[in-house]
Parts: structure tokens; sequence; C-alpha cells
């Protein structure tokens, strides 16, 4: 069985209603995603136990089962709360839900990475947690942020396809069905791989100029470590 | 003295975890003193400073910052906490330069300096910077206003930090080992700096192990030890006078290490 690259050109419009499909679900997941996951990390930086305790467990559940039982249990679930949704909605809440624990990890470990003393010294002028987050402790993570979520993001793209198993009209799903029409597997996860790929170059070089960008705007990574640096060693700067 | 102390702090206590840094600790600061807090390594000093702005919470005391408490209040037979809201409202007029200085990487030395002002005291973007020009005219920053605080110099660097807690219009400063972090070279411009501002009539306490300092430019001298304050009078007293045999003792050694710093920090 030879390997027949017309096959692909014939499914091209089915495999280009996939990944638009997908696209839709995993930026809504993204931007659902990260601000659930924001959200959860301020949380858990919140005075008390209580707060950190709960994070902790939600973090230790969504980390610990894998994203396709926790598709099914929300989609299974759902309607048994009354809650009917289409099956690509239920999909990207999932997947958003599932993701904001590891979103929430990484915007947790920027935050507590920077010295204390900025958080306190913003505070000691008097300013609110909230404002001592937007204008001191933000801008100066936001690029330490870049790497941990794409490589979090490119995850989140190749799990998407656990969603064909609800019979979300993505990728991964019309890939199956293009497979069930021909019998010809190869092409078709070839095909189906090579798009994923495609997909996931494009957002890593976005991820690299987003994070070059960030760090000429502020150079505040350069800035910290330098100062840092140049405390340590008691030197004077050579400026 | 017959006016009111501008800070007063009252049976400040606290702990961690069952130690007590700082304990039972009374203070009143008065309008233009100028405070030596000293004592030995781990007394508490940088304690009782970081509780005098509400950023360690005492486990127990009071303040009152012109008259109007601060952190909590008795209301009756209750004691009550204020809202984090009025702590952080009340928090700009206690000026604190930490020993790290903590000055922020990401902004330029003039937006250091105008950010808490503009979020904070609500002032317009041109008040704020009007305010910083005029300070860092008086503190020789005026070149450096644009420049990132990693290019800074580290008598710079605490500069913009002295700046920083100044353009709140604080009404007493509080430094903590403002001379520890720097070049030995340094710790003269920073002691003739604060002599300056001393000398303007800011009030302030600085925590110091620097003994020039302490007693050429104090006129008062605070003597921390295991957490309480051990002497606390006027310099002459203090240092001629101590009223207690661990205060004699650790004056006699302070006093010791001094002869040196004092010839050559002779007031300019």
């Amino acid at each position: 069985m030879a390997f027949d690259p017309h096959l692909i050109v014939e499914y091209a419009p089915l495999l280009g209603e996939g990944l638009w499909m997908t696209l839709r679900i995993v930026v809504a997941a993204f931007i659902v995603g990260y601000a659930l996951g924001l959200i959860v990390a301020l949380v858990s930086l919140l005075p008390g136990r209580l707060p950190r305790a709960g994070v902790a467990l939600y973090g230790t559940i969504l980390r610990g089962v894998p994203f396709i039982i926790v598709l099914f249990c929300v989609y299974y679930g759902l309607p048994f709360a009354g809650i009917r949704l289409p099956a690509f909605v239920v999909g990207t809440l999932a997947l958003a839900i599932f993701n904001s624990a590891y979103y929430a990890e990484i915007i947790r470990a920027a935050i507590v990475a920077l010295p204390r003393g900025q958080f306190e010294s913003a505070r000691a002028v008097g300013m609110s947690p909230a404002q001592a987050m937007w204008h001191i402790i933000g801008p100066q993570i936001l690029r330490s942020l870049v790497p941990p979520s794409t490589n979090m993001t490119l995850t989140m793209i190749k799990e998407s396809s656990v969603l064909s198993s609800i019979t979300v009209g993505e990728l991964t799903y019309q890939g199956l069905v293009m497979q069930g029409n021909t019998y010809a597997p190869i092409e078709c996860f070839v095909a189906v791989g090579g798009i994923y790929w495609g997909v996931c170059a494009v957002v890593s070089w976005l991820s690299v100029r987003l994070e070059r960008r960030v760090g000429l705007a502020q150079a505040a990574q350069i800035n910290r470590n330098r100062l840092a640096a140049s405390f340590l060693s008691f030197e004077r700067p050579r400026s | 003295m017959t006016e009111a102390p501008i800070l007063s702090v009252s049976g400040l206590t606290k702990s961690f975890r069952g130690r007590r840094a700082v304990d039972d600790v009374y203070l009143d600061v008065y309008k233009g003193e100028v405070i030596a807090l000293i004592g030995p390594s781990g007394c508490g000093k940088s304690t009782l400073l970081r509780c005098m702005t509400w950023l360690e919470q005492p486990d127990d005391g009071f303040i009152t910052i012109e008259g109007q408490p601060f952190g909590r209040e008795r209301r009756g037979n209750v004691i009550v906490h204020q809202s984090r809201r009025t702590v952080d409202a009340l928090r700009p007029k206690v000026g604190l330069v930490f020993q790290q200085l903590n000055l922020w990487p990401h902004l330029t030395v003039l937006e250091n300096v105008v950010r808490a002002q503009t979020v904070v005291l609500r002032r317009s973007r041109h008040e704020a910077i009007a305010r910083a020009d005029g300070l860092f005219a008086t503190l020789g920053l005026s070149a450096k206003a644009d420049a990132f605080p990693y290019t800074l110099s580290g008598g710079q660097r605490q500069r913009v930090a002295i700046a920083r807690a100044l353009a709140m219009d604080p009404i007493v400063m509080l430094f903590d080992e403002p001379t520890s972090a720097l070049d030995p070279e340094l710790v003269g411009d920073v002691l003739s700096l604060l002599r300056q501002l001393a000398s303007s009539g800011v009030t302030m306490i600085v925590v110091t192990h620097e003994v020039g300092f302490a007693i050429s430019v104090a006129d008062r001298i605070a003597v921390m030890d295991h957490g309480k304050i051990i002497e606390d009078g006027p310099k002459t007293q203090v240092l001629d006078n101590p009223s207690s045999e661990r205060g004699a003792r650790y004056l006699a050694h302070f006093a010791r290490t001094t002869s040196y710093d004092i010839a050559r920090e002779e007031p300019v």
C-alpha cells in the first residue's frame, strides 16, 4: 500500500474544518484557563492557611488525574447536575479548568521567586496588595512567565485532541472520520500530526518573539539580576 | 518637651515562634528628633521598625501617628483591628528605608519616586514629578532621573530609596541600617546625607551600628537588648550615665570602636 498524498488533498477541507475548531477551542481554553490560573495563584498567596490549602487541593487533584478522566467526569457529570451544554463547550471548559491548575502554579512560582522586599516596599509606601501586584510585581514577572506558559500551552494544544473522544469535531476527530472513510490510517495521521506540529511551531515562534519584546520593553529580569548580583558581591557596578 | 509626640509606641510586643523579638517597647518620638536606635545584632531593632510600619503585625501594643491610632485601636474595652484600607492610608506617614533598599528594578529612578505618589496619594503626574525633581535636587540625583536603578552606585541607590520615602511626605523617617550594605567609602556620604536631612528638620529613627552617626548626628539614643529598650534618653545622658548595667557594658564597647569614626565624621 503506497502513501497517497492525493487523499490528503481530497480531505483537506474536512481537516481544515477540524483545525478551525481546534484553534477556537485552544484560544478559548487558553484565555479562560489563564484567567482562572491567575485567580487561583492570587488566592494561594492570600494570608492564612485555608486559601493555600484549598489551592493545593485543587492543584493535586487536577494535576494527578489524566485529562481524559477529567473530561469524562465533566462531560457525563454535568447532565446529572441538570446542565446540558454542547460537547465543544464542555470540552473547552474541561481543558481550561485542567490547565488552570498548571498555569496557576507557573504564576505562583514566578511571584514567589521575586524577592519579598519588592512587595514589602510597595506596601510600605501605602500601596494596597492589588496595587503592589499591578505596579510592582506584575511587570517584573511578565517576562519570566512566557517560557513556562508556552510549554504548558503547547501541551494543551496537543491535549485538545482528547476532545475527539466526546465527539467534538476538532482536528483529531476529523482525522478519524477521514480514516473511517478511506481506510488509509498513515495518510490521515501523518496529515493530522503535521498540522498539530505546524500549529505548535507557530505558537513557539510567537512566544520567542513575545519574550524578546516583553524583555526589551521592560528589561526587568536583567535589571533585577544585575541589581541582585551587585548587592551580593557588594560591588559597585561599572557604569 | 510639652508638645505631643508625633509617633508613639506603647507596649509593643512581637514574638516569632515563641521568641520575643520585640518585648513591651515604649517609645515616644517628637517632631524634629533624630533617634539612633542601637543594640547588638538580633536584638529586635529591625523588627521594631517593621512593626512601626505595620509590615509586621505586632502581637500586642499600640501605635499612634499624630495622635491617630495606627493598626489597632481601643474602643471602650475592646481592641479593634483597623481595616487594611485604614492601615494603608496611614502607612505613608511613616517612611521606611529598607536595609536592602528594595528599589523597583523595572522602573526608572524618576518612576520609582513618582509611582507611589500618583497611585497612593493620587497626586497628578505633573505634581508628582515636581515633587520628585525637588527631592532629586536636594539629594543630588537630578542627572540620574531617567536611569534604571542597576546603573547607579550604592550611595545613589540609597538616595533613591530615601527620595521614594520622602516623596510621600512622611512625618517620620525610619532607616534600617542605612550603611550596612554599602562600600566603606560610601558610608561617610550617607552619614552626611542623614546629617543634612536632620538639619532640614526631618524627624528620624536610625537603626545603626555607626557610632559616629549616633554620636555626631543623633540627639537621642535608644539601646535595645533582647527585644527591650534598656536605655533611652538624650545622647549625652545615655553615653555618660547609662541607667542599666547591661546598657553601660554595651555602650562602653560601642564607644571603644568609635573614636576613629567620630574624628572622621566631623559635621560638614
